[in-house]
């Protein structure tokens, strides 16, 4: 019996591109191994050596019925549950659904014809603390690996790991990237959750918040800034919600 | 103070010997699209001494976005070894008011015991400053820098149009310039001065350094403070960009084997949420405008009233990086003084 803690990873509705950020750690998920017990991981191995876990990995939001059945079996196995990418911790993009009215609406956009099937039954979107107790988040769309790294290192130390409450242009300032607001890009940078090295605006891509947003993010601050750009209310909320920030203020 | 003159062409010639001398690292200041950013320099050709601003100022070599100040095997106490990296380092084309910063985090940095990372990297380096030679809409530092930046400068460039000439300030500058084509001074005192000053503010702090401390201290309750605060992003660019602000945070990394880490130091800012966040989860500075007011107090009293000097050097570089506009200090006393 080996005394490495007992890990596997699960998914949900998503894409899979967390879980392939792991997949690709390369030489580190090597290192990896030697630190975890690696019992479940669909991505990368066939089947199942456990029945409990000390910590689970869950990637992807929550749209089913049956999705909460599987995700409340999984919970009571598992000592540690983690929520990994955007759409595990919000909903992220799969969020933007419940924008609609309907979910008949939403089918029919997005199925047509064939949205009476049973199989593409759904309900709004869940973030997995919307249905079971979520220990640790590790955000983004898709995560980070040093972050995730670091995370598994904090874990197996027995630190309680935290996430970094400062926003993007943080990092943006650390690279001595020129701001793209000088350019007349609208950035959520100033609203969004650090972490990712500022990936997007370093490139030239304006940050869409997929980290969602530090603790208090100043969203009456981001509407003046986008009513000075002349961005409508419409705009402004889009803008914001992409992945499952709720643009609304405080009064 | 001894002035001497030399050739644009010859100057740029004197920088490529320099580096190929390779008897230290050469850096300064070149464009990077719209802007400008101190770098490592490649070729004389790429120096842009008639830059407005860099993004950053020149204190990232003195005291780098991330140092490794230890490495250690966990619970191990033997194995501790203090690292600190002190490579010769030549920066061209400082301008005078970042070399006023460079005073002020000198004068923080030797205080008590010293900080040994800083105070080596300074103590291995050679500054070449110059002044503005181009309009910058944010600066205001002719209104809060007086001559301290002589005190840290080795020789100052002044842009007479096809040469420079060159104020040789300490021993060290000096020596910097053996072997390198230099003539007398012919320009007069006053042509010299008139090629410093030509390029003017359009901003100024309108408080001098004697009354702005106690002006502050009226104004503690004053309603600017929660003005200001309600459109703060708390984003901390204001304090990253500014070339006085020296806060750091230390940290631990581990690598994956968790059997070899590194102690580390990171930029950290009063501005941002969790920088006064003490044991127990408890924030001393919880609410934005108490951030703001905090930032402020330093700038304008808090170091004033240790060294005599501001703590701001208006460099501009906060206005323009505040994306809620509210972050020159200038600002503040603007609106107290208007709300009078």
């Amino acid at each position: 019996m080996s005394d490495k803690p007992k890990v596997a990873f699960f998914d949900f509705a998503c894409c899979e591109g967390c879980q392939l950020q792991v997949a690709n750690l390369e030489e580190d998920i090597i290192k990896l191994l030697d630190l975890v017990d690696l019992v479940e991981f669909r991505e990368v191995m066939t089947g199942s050596t456990s029945e409990t876990y000390d910590i689970a990995f869950i990637e992807g939001s929550i749209t089913r019925k049956s999705d909460e059945k599987r995700l409340k079996d999984i919970r009571e196995r598992s000592k540690l549950l983690v929520a990994y990418g955007q759409c595990a911790v919000n909903g992220g993009i799969n969020r933007l659904k419940n924008i609609w009215h309907s979910m008949d609406d939403v089918k029919k956009c997005v199925y047509g014809d064939d949205s009476y099937m049973p199989h593409l039954d759904t309900y709004p979107t869940k973030g997995v603390d919307e249905v079971v107790k979520v220990d640790l988040y590790i955000p983004g769309c898709p995560i980070n690996r040093d972050e995730f790294l670091r995370m598994v290192k904090e874990l197996s130390l027995g630190k309680i790991p935290r996430l970094p409450n400062h926003p993007v242009c943080v990092e943006c300032k650390l690279k001595e990237n020129i701001c793209l607001f000088d350019k007349g890009v609208i950035c959520l940078g100033p609203l969004a959750r650090a972490g990712c090295g500022a990936i997007c605006p370093s490139n030239g891509s304006p940050c869409e918040a997929c980290r969602g947003t530090v603790d208090n993010p100043n969203k009456n601050a981001m509407h003046e800034i986008l009513d000075k750009y002349n961005y409508t209310v419409e705009e402004i909320k889009r803008t914001i919600n992409l992945f499952g920030v709720n643009p609304e203020v405080k009064k | 103070m001894e002035l001497l003159k030399i050739s644009k062409k010859n100057f740029l010639s004197f920088v490529d010997k320099k580096m190929s001398e390779k008897k230290s690292r050469i850096v300064g200041v070149i464009q990077k699209g719209s802007h400008f950013v101190f770098d490592d320099l490649q070729s004389s050709k790429d120096l842009r001494l008639d830059y407005d601003v860099t993004i950053l100022p020149p204190k990232k070599y003195f005291q780098p976005q991330k140092e490794v100040m230890l490495k250690f095997a966990p619970k191990n106490v033997e194995s501790y070894v203090a690292v600190n990296s002190y490579d010769p380092i030549t920066i061209f084309g400082i301008h005078y008011y970042d070399l006023a910063a460079i005073y002020l985090m000198d004068r923080a940095f030797s205080d008590g015991d010293g900080d040994e990372h800083y105070i080596k990297k300074r103590e291995n380096s050679l500054l070449i400053g110059s002044y503005p030679q181009k309009h910058f809409k944010q600066r205001f530092s002719r209104s809060v820098v007086k001559d301290q930046y002589y005190k840290v400068a080795d020789l100052m460039l002044v842009d007479m149009g096809d040469e420079y000439v060159i104020e040789v300030v300490s021993e060290k500058g000096k020596n910097y310039l053996k072997g390198s084509q230099l003539k007398k001074n012919t320009y007069s005192l006053k042509q010299v001065e008139e090629a410093k000053t030509h390029i003017k503010d359009d901003q100024k702090l309108p408080v001098t350094v004697d009354i702005a401390s106690e002006f502050l201290t009226r104004n503690y309750y004053h309603s600017v403070w929660k003005y200001f605060g309600d459109k703060c992003f708390s984003c901390g660019s204001c304090v990253f960009v500014c070339p006085t602000c020296y806060c750091f945070d230390v940290c631990e990394e581990i690598d994956l084997t968790l059997a070899a880490g590194q102690r580390i130091k990171v930029w950290d800012g009063c501005m941002l949420e969790n920088f006064a966040v003490v044991a127990d989860g408890h924030n001393f500075r919880r609410d934005r405008a108490d951030r703001f007011k905090h930032r402020t107090f330093r700038k304008v009293k808090y170091l004033p009233d240790r060294y005599r000097y501001f703590g701001c050097v208006g460099c501009g570089r906060c206005a323009d990086a505040c994306t809620a506009d509210i972050a020159g200090p200038n600002k503040v006393f603007k609106y107290i003084l208007e709300k009078q």
